[in-house]
């Protein structure tokens, strides 16, 4: 706390304040409805994956758009863990989830085994979308495909890997994916006492991954990424071996992805394919973008704000919000280059351009 | 006395009714229209019994619910002609033949609805007439019922039918209904042959017709026919596996045909965003929706044709819609890179985004503007198919997508190659500094390239109504596609965009019959990716300094 | 040093600012929720404050397309309501959110609604998987959700009034229509869907009533697309070789704007309502208004209701809808048309007010026991809620596109058909039943 004084960071300590005690605390006094609380865990967890898209896009300057893939693929996890912890309990009384039995299913799938387990689940929920980011990372960084080629590329796959989600063949059920949830590792999703601990889960994730981040983005790794960013054939011709930085930071993108996946899934008490469209991953670019990309508190800030005024506006402004969305975005990437965060710099850099015009 | 008299009247009568009945069937059919409901009846079951070609029309009436009865003739109604304050029919006369009645100036009589007295029969009534369909349905002058009537006939084969389906079948002059009358003319004489030798005839006539149920027809024939000689089994197997081989051949004529008509697509799609890209490096993420503009602008011509028809639509709304499309379609995206676009050259990512903003608010405003869901009635020219073979049929509007694909590309070429504007347009793509320094206005260049590729994209959207509705998010179905297409032709390069188009077309109706749809687009990515393991910028990579970044 | 300075107290700045107005907003939403609990507390004694019932229909993404004339119709219901006086005396008030057929958001807007908004009533959704998304939070709450649309059964919550069709009400009448001898008497059917639940379920009680009809296993091919499949031709080639030898039909459960792109296809390869019609269970006239049609005619539906269904109750539901949507200028005006799905979201207001007045409360668990067995006079005919379940017994009927986009009712059952969410061929076991048995039970 003391460091934080000393760097006058106080954004962090309204963060840490607001959140990790007024929310709560209010929530418990009954000012702040279990409703709000839940709605924050659920941003923190969209912040968690806008983190990693920041490392990949904002410091290595690769823009992935299939971002909100390896998010599902974390929620999936821990879906199929929950269905299976519950299973018994469905409208069926069967050992199997509900929609295996509609879809006529007797037996549970091979790959749904592992999910009984609470450690292996979360373990796989973790290892899968890491290895798949990693195997096809390998392909695409060793063509040496970038920019927008492999934007579009990534773009295709979460296109073509939505398209297999929605397949109930796939047995993690189709367009409606995973929902009914009961309970996770012995605790009852209903109650508000749990709501609160995936809450406080989801803050300190959400900086604990934010730190980690940090260092990372300012260990040596992370200037070579920036460089890479700066000028690819530049670093490579000192010997770097690209591929291999460039692959890591998809993995762990992937893997900081999911993890907000694992802690979504629980506070929604639904999993879709339709989190994992195109759209879903553009949107979290959105998000990033407009915050204000590398960066990470940009990442984290704008990822809060715009998915509270997509709340806001879903209300408020039902019909014209993709207006009110739409425009703040193209004005975004128009004026405000470094982001939302970045404004408060602009502002001063156009005042002192004007008085230094005057003088 | 006078009892015994007409019991003797009713014997009389009642021994030459048949006669009668067999004579004419005039009577009968003004008995339709006795009040009495026994009569009525009676008439009825009697003209069902006689199965007189003559009055199947009132019969088809019946069945239709269409029968009435107007200044004591039996008619039924046509053509609805509605005006402002009134709803009117054409009537025709059923009976002794098929006569729309006219009036003192020989024009069609236009009769409202409550001026005619419906002549009602009962469900089961009805459901009596059942089998005597075929029979009625092949005097329809409807194209469709004489088809159905030929297949009721093959799955009802009876030898006593044959004199009316030879004088039917000698009736018709489509090609495609000689082909059922022939085979079902076949098919009732095969399941009547005794001998092996007539047998054999009949499935050869079967084979040479190559009618659209003879695999079925033989095959259930194999089945439900126990004595047959080895030969005749023999010969109904190869005249199968003949008639396998050549569905088969038909199948894969029908695939390339699929592929080449969304090839085709994605090109048309992908042309204006190649362009685009080549030139200013800009994706354009609201690409699709440039397209969708262009469909809405179609839409609007209709309207608009409608309007100052009073309510009639001719054909020529659509050709016209073509170039208005492109002109709307290339305006917004004029009016989008002067707005937005222009200040994020350099920086292909915020320029995407930058679009993607754009395409949101597209979709949104169309949706105010449009509601949801709208469509355009397809030109008559361009609605149903060729019928190039027995089996065969090219659907004419996709053959129409693929001819203005090919023009458009003629098009494109000869403007980028043989006009001013395309040299410069090309010497810009090619080096945007050594441009402006030779004295070219870069900025009218750019302007005019966007204009040209959203303006593409607006024929692409027009095009596009031919075979979808009109969404507001229409834009995004092809999208992810057509980018593919970009990028492994080759960004910005023209003939790698068309080779890559029809070559993503091909193998996604290639792999679509084997594997699922979407197993084939899954299967298409991973085949492009394994491709640009080799070839990492696309079929036809930039060369030389310009390629680097 | 101090330009390094200024510029982190000014990101401080601008973060307290920034966190205030959060702060401040995610106040202002708990106030809000204040607001109304007391309201309910004291409304008894003021009269003129305001029932607030939710609206819960996707008003942009891909759903729109459908939901869009639900809310429009509710909200008429609800204007319809407070001019004839209101509900007890008290005037009612929407609250319209919008999902944005994002399934997350459904279960986050049905919270707000609930939770913060405290609605008596929520009217929405559509498909199944935003059913399914809202569910647990209905239970939850204790809400009471009334629910539109025709469904695919299997399902029988205490806390959704299922106001649209069960799959007997809809798919095993029209199958039995096409294999009579009236209907044409086919024997071949090809189950064409779009790939989710609904179509899933409802082919798989298709074809186990097919199966226990004695129709051969060879004669039923299931098929499905993804969502917003726009490319037709492979499959319409298939359905054309499948019917050769005549005596086959499609039921159809593709959905939404996929159906263009079929039927066109359908028609353009030479395939005709007389060779081989298509039976749709998720066509009707809201998705035909404005389509070309013309290549549609013949071709058959089976529904609960039709705009054309003739009885002085449709005729003014008809003759107010377009009324209201030409005064609102809502798109489309007077040009718009009713269907199934509008008449059952209509008919669930008046079911919901009706109950409200029998019970004298809004309290959903009031509400609920008052509905069973209820009646009402629907555009589409006299409906009655079943005495032990949530979902309404009414008519069968089978139409017949026509030209113009409209339909023409060509059968009807005899009578109201009893609903049953569990299907007896696919679940031979299994009932639903609220008052005996707290909802599904095992026979």
């Amino acid at each position: 706390m003391k460091a934080l004084l000393k760097n006058r960071s106080y954004d962090y300590i309204i963060f840490i304040a607001l959140f990790l005690l007024i929310l709560p605390l209010g929530h418990l006094l009954g000012v702040i409805s279990v409703n709000t609380i839940s709605l924050w865990g659920r941003y923190f967890c969209f912040a968690i994956a806008a983190i990693g898209l920041d490392m990949l896009w904002g410091y290595t300057g690769i823009l992935c758009m299939c971002q909100a893939l390896f998010f599902c693929m974390g929620g999936y996890g821990i879906a199929m863990h929950m269905l299976l912890s519950a299973s018994g309990e469905g409208t069926y009384g069967k050992a199997i989830p509900d929609f295996m039995v509609w879809n006529q299913v007797t037996e549970l799938p091979f790959f749904w085994e592992p999910f009984h387990y609470f450690p292996l689940a979360l373990i796989c929920a973790l290892i899968v979308p890491g290895l798949f980011a990693g195997v096809f990372g390998y392909f695409i960084f060793r063509s040496r495909l970038k920019g927008v080629y492999f934007a579009i590329i990534t773009q295709a796959l979460a296109l073509a890997m939505w398209l297999i989600f929605l397949r109930n063949e796939t047995m993690l059920g189709g367009t409606n994916g995973l929902t009914d949830f009961k309970q996770l590792a012995g605790l009852d999703l209903t109650a508000a006492s749990t709501k609160l601990l995936l809450y406080i889960t989801s803050c300190l994730v959400l900086i604990g991954v934010y730190i980690g981040s940090k260092k990372l983005v300012n260990s040596k790794f992370g200037k070579v990424l920036v460089a890479i960013r700066d000028s690819e054939s530049r670093i490579r011709y000192t010997s770097y071996e690209i591929k291999n930085y460039q692959v890591t930071i998809f993995v762990i993108a992937a893997v900081i992805a999911a993890i907000g996946g694992i802690l979504y899934v629980p506070q929604t008490g639904i999993i879709t394919p339709g989190r994992m469209d195109v759209k879903a991953s553009i949107e979290m670019i959105i998000w990033v973008a407009l915050g204000g990309r590398g960066k990470l508190k940009g990442a984290v800030f704008g990822t809060l704000l715009v998915n509270f005024l997509y709340s806001i506006f879903t209300s408020t402004l039902p019909g014209s919000w993709l207006y009110v969305i739409g425009i703040l975005f193209i004005v975004t990437v128009l004026y405000l280059d470094q982001g939302v965060i970045g404004l408060p710099q602009q502002i001063k850099t156009y005042f002192a351009k004007r008085k230094s015009a005057k003088l | 006395m006078v009892k015994r008299k007409t019991a003797l009247y009713i014997r009389l009568l009642l021994a030459l009714l048949p006669l009668i009945i067999c004579a004419t069937n005039d009577g009968d059919i003004r008995l339709l229209m006795s009040p009495d409901k026994a009569t009525k009846s009676d008439a009825f079951s009697r003209l069902l019994a006689a199965k007189q070609v003559a009055t199947f029309p009132v019969l088809n009436a019946i069945n239709s619910k269409k029968l009435f009865a107007y200044n004591g003739q039996l008619v039924s109604i046509g053509e609805k002609n509605s005006t402002a304050n009134q709803v009117t029919y054409d009537v025709f006369l059923l009976f002794p033949e098929i006569k729309t009645l006219t009036d003192k100036n020989n024009a069609p009589l236009k009769v409202p609805l409550s001026a005619l007295q419906p002549i009602k029969f009962s469900r089961k009534e009805r459901l009596s007439l059942i089998p005597l369909l075929p029979y009625i349905n092949l005097t329809s002058t409807d194209k469709d019922l004489r088809k159905l009537a030929y297949t009721q006939f093959q799955n009802t084969p009876k030898l006593e039918d044959i004199s009316i389906l030879e004088a039917a079948s000698a009736k018709e002059t489509d090609t495609e209904l000689m082909r059922f009358a022939a085979e079902t003319i076949a098919i009732v004489k095969l399941l009547n042959a005794t001998t092996p030798e007539a047998q054999i005839a009949q499935i050869r006539r079967l084979e040479a017709n190559k009618g659209d149920n003879t695999v079925f027809l033989l095959n259930s024939y194999l089945e439900n026919t126990t004595p047959l000689t080895p030969n005749v089994q023999k010969r109904a197997r190869e005249a199968i596996t003949n008639l396998n081989d050549r569905a088969t051949r038909i199948d894969w004529i029908q695939n390339l045909f699929s592929g080449l008509s969304l090839g085709s697509i994605l090109i048309l799609i992908a042309l204006g965003l190649s362009i685009i890209y080549g030139l200013a490096g800009v994706i354009n993420m609201a690409h699709g929706e440039f397209m969708m503009i262009g469909a809405y602008t179609t839409f609007c011509v209709q309207e608009l044709f409608k309007i100052s028809n009073g309510g009639a639509l001719s054909d020529a709304f659509f050709w016209l819609s073509i170039p208005i499309a492109f002109l709307v379609s290339g305006t917004f995206g004029l009016v989008i890179e002067r707005l937005i676009i222009r200040k994020l050259y350099g920086s292909p990512l915020q320029s995407l985004l930058a679009t993607w903003g754009v395409s949101l608010v597209f979709i949104q405003l169309a949706r105010t503007i449009f509601g949801d869901l709208t469509s355009v009635k397809a030109p008559a020219l361009l609605s149903g198919g060729w019928h190039v073979a027995p089996q065969l049929v090219l659907p004419y509007n996709r053959i129409f997508i693929i001819i203005i694909t090919t023009v458009m590309i003629i098009l494109t070429f000869l403007f980028l190659y043989k006009s001013r504007l395309g040299l410069r347009i090309r010497a810009v793509t090619q080096n945007r500094n050594m441009s402006a320094c030779l004295g070219i206005s870069t900025k009218k260049i750019d302007a005019m390239t966007f204009f040209i590729g959203s303006g593409i994209a607006g024929i692409a959207g027009c095009c596009m109504t031919l075979i979808g509705n009109i969404v507001p998010d229409m834009g995004q179905t092809y999208i992810v596609d057509s980018f593919l297409v970009v990028v492994t032709g080759g960004v910005g390069n023209l003939f790698g965009t068309i080779v890559a188009g029809l070559g993503i077309g091909q193998f996604t109706k290639i792999l679509e019959p084997i594997f699922h749809a979407v197993y084939g687009k899954v299967i298409i990515l991973g085949i492009i990716i394994f491709f640009l393991q080799f070839k990492p910028r696309g079929l036809f990579p930039p060369k030389g300094r310009i390629a680097d970044d | 040093m101090t330009i390094k300075l200024l510029q982190k107290k000014s990101q401080g700045l601008l973060a307290i600012l920034l966190s205030a107005t959060l702060l401040l907003a995610s106040c202002g939403k708990k106030e809000k929720t204040a607001t109304p609990s007391s309201a309910t507390e004291t409304s008894s004694t003021t009269k003129a404050e305001p029932i607030k019932i939710g609206v819960l229909h996707s008003l942009s993404g891909t759903m729109a397309i459908s939901e869009v004339s639900l809310k429009d119709v509710v909200e008429m219901a609800v204007e319809e309501i407070n001019a004839a006086g209101g509900v007890l005396g008290k005037p009612l008030k929407t609250e319209v959110v919008d999902p944005a057929s994002d399934w997350d958001l459904f279960a986050e807007k049905s919270k707000e609604l609930l939770i913060e908004k405290k609605v008596s009533a929520v009217f929405g959704c559509w498909t199944s998987v935003s059913r399914k998304s809202v569910l647990p939070v209905f239970e939850e709450n204790n809400g009471l959700l009334f629910y539109p649309v025709q469904y695919e059964g299997e399902e029988c919550s205490k806390s959704v009034i299922y106001t649209g069709a069960t799959p007997n009400q809809q798919l095993i009448p029209a199958a039995e229509y096409m294999m009579s001898e009236e209907g044409g008497g086919y024997k071949k059917f090809y189950l064409l869907g779009t790939d989710y639940v609904f179509p899933r379920t409802a082919n798989k009680i298709l074809k186990a009533f097919l199966l226990a009809k004695g129709v051969p296993e060879k004669n039923i091919i299931e098929e499905y697309t993804p969502f917003h499949h726009q490319d037709y031709q492979t499959i319409v080639s298939k359905i054309k070789k499948f019917s050769a030898g005549g005596k086959a039909c499609v039921l159809s459960t593709v959905n939404g704007d996929s159906n263009v792109p079929f039927y066109k296809e359908f028609a353009n390869q030479g395939l005709t309502a007389t060779s081989c019609p298509i039976m749709a269970f998720s066509v009707a006239e809201d998705e035909l208004r404005a389509m070309d049609t013309e290549f549609l005619a013949g071709h058959l539906a089976a529904w609960n209701y039709y705009q054309s269904a003739a009885s002085p109750a449709n005729d003014t539901f008809v003759k107010n809808f377009k009324a209201f949507c030409a005064k609102n200028n809502l798109p489309g005006g007077s040009a718009r048309v009713t269907d199934d799905p509008i008449c059952w979201a209509y008919t669930g207001v008046y079911l919901w007010k009706q109950a409200v007045e029998k019970a004298g409360s809004v309290a959903v668990d009031q509400v609920r026991p008052a509905l069973y067995g209820m009646s009402f006079n629907s555009p589409g005919g006299l409906v009655k809620m079943d005495p032990r379940n949530h979902h309404l017994a009414k008519p069968v009927k089978i139409g017949e596109i026509k030209v113009d986009g409209q339909f023409d009712v060509i059968w009807e059952t005899e009578g109201l058909v009893d609903p049953e969410p569990w299907s007896k061929y696919t679940s031979p076991n299994k009932s639903c039943d609220h008052v005996n048995h707290g909802g599904t039970y095992t026979k």
